[in-house]
């Protein structure tokens, strides 16, 4: 037997694969497929570099490696559809902190505390700036968007229902890159409009302000939440720490459960302090950030030096090859004004 | 959006179509997403496959306007994004390999395989041929498991990898060298030339 036919048997017990053996893949995609699709006012904007909240459904455990092998001997191969199983492993938090955190957490309380109720909106006045990469009449271009927005978002249930007014600011240039005239042109006020669209997120993705407040206040509780469905090792990591922009970013909790969040996420593994960052609305902070292995970039986010409030997050760029731009340029950048309660949305069409 | 448009077009004007129409993607995604899933499952086990396999499709998505539009099937296009993804897990399926060329027992198929004796009778050729694997540089064993596995062709392989089509046939060359050599080894000299990995 030649060595080509040893290596076509190898493993051929790999069963051959259907549609139903990718639904997971699938759903990843197509939420993807359809925030680009509910962007019209910008119909040949491509998905940005990274869409800054990724809904990750699960993750592979690669990094396990043979242990996880071990873990899924015998089970059920491929999953197809429904929430992630429950992960088999325990993630216990580890003895680590981030001062910026740990005061962040210390001062959660000292806040002036919101208490909306059922049936009301939580309001968030916020800015950002996010990459747009797009082409018209077959030239590419690429440029930063700059925006200021007002959220009214569901005290209960998920974002679709809420309710966005967005002023398009004078865009910046991406580095190297010319901004279209295109670009300038979409300067201005929109009508406030439903945010709709689906929302498939999982159920422990959710980040209105019911869920939130019913979250555990003991950080150890809290960092399990974080890596719900996760397995071990630097993307599981990411991700958890990702999760934590999410319920950071246009959302509000408790004070309670958000000091646990803060002591919970200064005990995710590689989260470092690193230095002074600029929020997308110029306010100066320190930054706390995690490195995505192999993607050149991290995430980033900024409190208030001296009151330790969340003031906003960036993705920066830390590997120029890796990231396609170079060092240090803030891809991604944002900044929350002020969060209140109202009893109603403004009506819309 | 009429499905008889999308079953006769090929690739190329489903990706165009999907810069303007962002959700025509999904038909790419229909096409080869059941092959490169087994694909990946082939090098790297069930576990990592589903992260590689959704990554690869977003990937490809964010890039379908630097997509060659001259090339009417998107396979090699594809089947490159996904190795460069699986390049991350390079230390996992070397791992495997080796623990399926010393112990017997193979990683990646302990999922599929129910009965725990047929996992442990891994034939002397098949250990031999996972130390082969193991021990050659990244960039070999993608060019040969591209056209074993994958059944890219030359040219195709040379697209996926980003590399002239001779230096894809010099690579398959040398590592089918080194996999014959293997073979005929007995077990026990393979323990005694254990070369280090290239990774």
């Amino acid at each position: 037997m030649n060595e080509m036919t040893e290596l076509e048997r190898f493993r051929s017990d790999v069963p051959e694969l259907g549609m139903a053996d990718v639904r997971a893949e699938e759903r990843r995609l197509l939420s993807v497929l359809q925030d680009t699709a509910r962007r019209p006012e910008r119909p040949t904007a491509r998905a940005p570099r990274r869409a800054p909240r990724r809904h990750r459904l699960r993750i592979g455990l690669a990094g396990a490696g043979l242990a996880a092998a071990a873990v899924a001997a015998g089970a059920v191969v491929v999953t197809t559809g429904g929430d992630p199983e429950p992960s088999p492993i325990v993630h216990t938090m580890p003895v680590a902190s981030v001062q910026v955190l740990e005061r962040a957490a210390d001062n959660a309380a000292r806040t002036q505390e919101l208490h909306p109720k059922p049936g009301q909106f939580l309001v968030f006045e916020s800015r950002s700036m996010n990459p747009v990469e797009g082409s018209t009449g077959g030239h590419e271009e690429r440029y930063l968007e700059r925006t200021k927005s007002k959220t009214w978002l569901p005290v209960e249930g998920h974002s679709t229902r809420g309710v966005a007014q967005v002023e398009v600011l004078a865009p910046k240039p991406y580095p190297g890159w010319p901004i279209p005239p295109e670009a300038r042109r979409k300067v201005g006020w929109s009508a406030p409009e439903r945010i709709g669209g689906v929302d498939n997120r999982a159920e422990h993705l959710r980040n209105d302000y019911a869920y939130l407040s019913r979250l555990p206040a003991d950080p150890a509780k809290m960092y399990q939440h974080l890596y719900t469905g996760l397995g071990t090792g630097p993307q599981a990591d990411v991700v958890a720490w990702q999760n934590v922009g999410n319920m950071l970013s246009d959302a509000y909790m408790p004070a309670a459960q958000r000091a646990a969040l803060f002591r919970a996420a200064g005990a995710i593994h590689g989260v470092t302090t690193v230095g002074h960052a600029v929020d997308a609305a110029g306010r100066t902070g320190v930054a706390v950030a995690l490195t995505t292995p192999d993607s050149g970039i991290r995430d980033e986010y900024i409190f208030d030096e001296d009151t330790y409030q969340y003031l906003g997050q960036r993705v920066v760029v830390t590997n120029a090859a890796q990231g396609g731009a170079p060092v240090g340029t803030v891809l991604t950048n944002s900044a929350q004004l002020k969060v209140s309660v109202a009893d109603r949305a403004p009506a819309v069409d | 959006m009429s499905e008889s448009r999308e079953v006769d077009a090929d690739d190329a004007s489903v990706i165009e179509r999907s810069r303007r129409e962002p959700e025509a993607f999904a038909e790419v995604f229909r096409r080869y997403a059941p092959d490169i899933k087994r694909y990946v499952m082939r090098r790297l086990g069930a576990d990592a496959a589903e992260d590689v396999v959704a990554e690869t499709f977003l990937a490809a998505f964010r890039q379908r306007d630097r997509y060659d539009l001259t090339r009417a099937n998107a396979r090699p296009w594809l089947y490159g994004i996904a190795t460069n993804l699986m390049g991350r897990h390079v230390r996992t399926e070397v791992q495997q390999l080796r623990v399926l060329e010393r112990m017997g027992t193979d990683p990646v198929m302990a999922s599929f395989t129910e009965r725990s004796d047929e996992r442990l009778s891994a034939a002397a050729s098949r250990r031999a041929l996972a130390g082969a694997l193991a021990r050659l540089p990244a960039g070999h064993r993608d060019a040969l498991l591209l056209v074993a596995w994958g059944d890219l062709s030359y040219t195709e392989a040379a697209q996926a990898l980003n590399v002239r089509v001779g230096t894809v046939r010099s690579r398959i060359n040398r590592a089918r060298t080194k996999l014959r050599k293997q073979l005929g080894a007995t077990p026990s000299v393979n323990f005694v030339c254990e070369e280090p990995v290239h990774e």
